[in-house]
């Protein structure tokens, strides 16, 4: 595998009036709650490696306390941790003067942010330039790239508006053309689309896929929500109590989870909508002959069943580019519809 | 024999209390000298027994000091240090006294057919509004007409000056204030002070640093009163700003600088405004305290109502002094809506 574009390394986060102290105890082993308890230290994150390759979409997902906002803010140091290195493309950002590290933030990182945080007297198109603003553009270079931006998202002629004369399903596309202005590979997105309704955020889901499929940019998603967890993630973290569960490819996490908290989360989702052909098939490259048709690897099961018109009996071969990667019974898929007890083995550790 | 004496006694001072003065050195009380008087000592009963206080303490050892040496060694002490003092803020305050005679100057000097139209125009280009103007005009006539135009314009100058410098001051110093915890735990204690304080209590120490003669003397009683609310509301504006209005500003890479004036101060604003319109308006209550050392304007006028009881003349200046009021506050307000009306959330 490729170098990651980002590692987290070993980091910890711990809040209180001596973090120090608190710091050797959690290395020894306490968790959140013993801390809290003996030492009056909250701690914000313990032990977090996670790797995130070039061109994916991270995704850390947890509930509300996880630390999942710690973290992503330890990624352009808008936090500094007790312990442990970030690393962006071979250099550790921990050693960075302030003057480089404002350089990253321009040209390498940008931020989407949950309640937007747009500039209230700016209009929306300076808004959207800001990056490049900060960074002593020229007017006409600015304008040029925020409009071209700004139609990308969906927002044409909107330029000259104020951010509150827009609905939230609209600023939250001004911020994230604010993060596709500044042109930085790594786009940091802090719970983006939770403050917005179900539909517009389903919208917002699909024109974040879109973008990525045009712009390949290194994504670090947090959510607090499984479905779109689930929908956007490449790569997957779970975060509990400031402790990395389990991380990995999402449907590998669907059918081996290796955590109670984990199983306790994945067991109200539809299945059916998320586990994908390829996940749930028979690895095989043989035709047995007798299949009812083709279905493509990244179909979903309920495409499957629905194909199947419910008949338990049928079998589809699946194909990935043209060719046949494994067979699908209705018998699996049915089984597959099932929530699995948590995997004995491999706890906490990465697939 | 006085109700302390067993103090002195019990503490062997007696000698000390006797032998040092020259008998009775202090001048006594008016109950003090009608006893001697009748030459009966009055019989304390427990009920009325005296606080131990200076004073009752004196009575029994003419060596312990009266309570009116407290007050005597406060001033002596002001009086010792007086002289520094004033070499120090002389220089320094001197530029005040030329920015108060210069703007009394001009505010006279300017014909009234130049001055009531521009101050008009002012208001029409602050607060955008026709009507806002007229009223300025026609209030600013009317004292004219009843010959009041003078002072009227006095008292102008004054707050004027006053007021451009409580913000030329007021806005860093709030902002250093929001930057440090330990500075803004500093300076509230100080603020809350100026702002308690009679008016009437730092005119006595002015009196003694500056001559009652100089304009800065009344300047600096004015600026001293009035700039708290602008530190104030300017620290918590920028407090108030949005955390993550700012976190953003920090993630897309800005330097303090472009944080300070293209975020904090921007989004500060309607704060900041509401101060300096307080600022104006405590500054146009002080005019009034400060004719007391010599500030020109309609308060003199008030002042000569109420020594020469002259009610007409007290009770139209002070009129006169609400028109003011009244006018500085509407367009600060005016011009404090339309900066809310661009920044809503």
């Amino acid at each position: 595998m490729a170098d990651p574009k980002i590692s987290i390394r070993n980091l910890y986060k711990i809040f209180g009036s001596d973090p120090q102290m608190a710091l050797k105890h959690a290395k020894e082993g306490m968790h959140k709650t013993e801390l809290l308890e003996q030492h009056r230290h909250v701690l914000g994150l313990r032990d977090i490696n996670v790797d995130m390759q070039a061109g994916e979409i991270t995704v850390i997902m947890g509930l509300s306390g996880s630390g999942k906002s710690t973290l992503i803010r330890h990624l352009n140091r808008l936090i500094d941790p007790t312990d442990g290195e970030v690393w962006v493309e071979d250099s550790n950002i921990m050693t960075y003067s302030d003057a480089r590290l404002r350089e990253m933030r321009r040209k390498k990182m940008s931020m989407v942010f949950q309640k937007f945080a747009l500039l209230p007297h700016r209009t929306v198109l300076e808004n959207a330039a800001t990056p490049m603003i900060v960074d002593g553009a020229k007017r006409a270079d600015w304008e040029k790239e925020a409009t071209r931006w700004l139609d990308r998202v969906g927002l044409e002629g909107q330029g000259p508006q104020y951010p509150h004369q827009l609905s939230g399903g609209m600023q939250q596309r001004v911020g994230i053309a604010r993060a596709l202005t500044s042109n930085s590979d790594i786009m940091l997105m802090d719970e983006a689309f939770s403050a917005l309704d179900p539909l517009i955020r389903t919208d917002m889901q699909d024109l974040l896929i879109e973008l990525q499929r045009e712009l390949q940019k290194t994504v670090v998603f947090i959510t607090h929500d499984l479905d779109e967890a689930l929908k956007l993630a490449d790569h997957l973290v779970i975060l509990k109590d400031g402790e990395v569960v389990q991380q990995g490819e999402p449907q590998h996490i669907l059918m081996n989870p290796n955590d109670p908290y984990i199983v306790d989360f994945i067991s109200d989702i539809n299945r059916a909508r998320v586990l994908r052909a390829r996940t749930v098939m028979k690895k095989t490259s043989e035709n047995p002959g007798d299949t009812s048709g083709e279905v493509d690897g990244n179909d979903t099961l309920e495409s499957v069943i629905a194909k199947s018109r419910g008949n338990a009996d049928l079998s589809y071969r699946v194909m990935q580019d043209g060719k046949q990667t494994g067979i699908l019974t209705m018998r699996d898929v049915v089984t597959a519809l099932v929530p699995t007890e948590a995997a004995e083995d491999g706890m906490r550790k990465a697939s | 024999m006085a109700t302390y004496d067993w103090i002195f006694d019990g503490l062997g001072l007696r000698g000390w209390c006797d032998g040092d003065g020259s008998g009775s050195g202090a001048p006594m009380s008016m109950s003090d000298l009608m006893n001697q008087a009748s030459g009966e000592q009055p019989d304390v009963s427990v009920w009325e027994t005296p606080f131990p206080s200076m004073d009752a303490l004196n009575d029994a050892c003419d060596a312990f000091p009266q309570s009116r040496e407290v007050t005597k060694g406060l001033e002596r002490g002001f009086l010792d240090v007086k002289d520094a003092l004033s070499t120090v803020l002389d220089p320094i305050t001197q530029p005040l006294s030329w920015a108060l005679e210069y703007a009394l100057w001009a505010f006279q000097g300017v014909p009234w057919w130049i001055m009531i139209p521009l101050l008009a125009l002012l208001i029409k280009v602050v607060s955008r509004s026709w009507g806002l103007a007229a009223f300025v005009a026609g209030s600013f006539a009317a004292l004219a007409f009843i010959d009041y135009y003078d002072y009227t314009m006095q008292t102008l100058a004054v707050i004027f000056v006053c007021a451009l410098i409580c913000v030329a001051l007021g806005v860093p110093i709030g902002i250093a204030m929001s930057r440090s915890d330990k500075l803004q735990q500093a300076m509230i204690p100080v603020l809350d002070m100026l702002q308690t304080l009679p008016p009437f209590v730092y005119l006595i120490p002015l009196i003694f640093l500056f001559s009652v003669t100089e304009p800065k003397l009344y300047g600096i009683a004015i600026i001293l009163y009035a700039i708290v609310p602008v530190i104030r509301l300017t620290n918590l504006g920028i407090r108030l700003v949005d955390k993550e209005v700012i976190e953003a500003a920090d993630a897309f890479g800005m330097t303090k600088r472009q944080k300070l004036y293209g975020v904090q101060i921007p989004l500060a604003l309607p704060n900041i405004m509401a101060g300096v319109n307080q600022t104006i308006m405590m500054s146009l209550a002080m005019v009034v305290i400060a004719s007391l050392v010599s500030a020109p304007g309609l308060g003199v006028l008030v002042l000569r109502g109420i020594r020469n009881l002259e009610l007409g003349v007290g009770l139209i200046s002070g009129l006169g002094i609400v028109l003011l009021a009244v006018i500085l506050d509407r367009s600060t307000k005016a011009a404090l809506a339309r900066v809310n009306a661009a920044q809503k959330h």
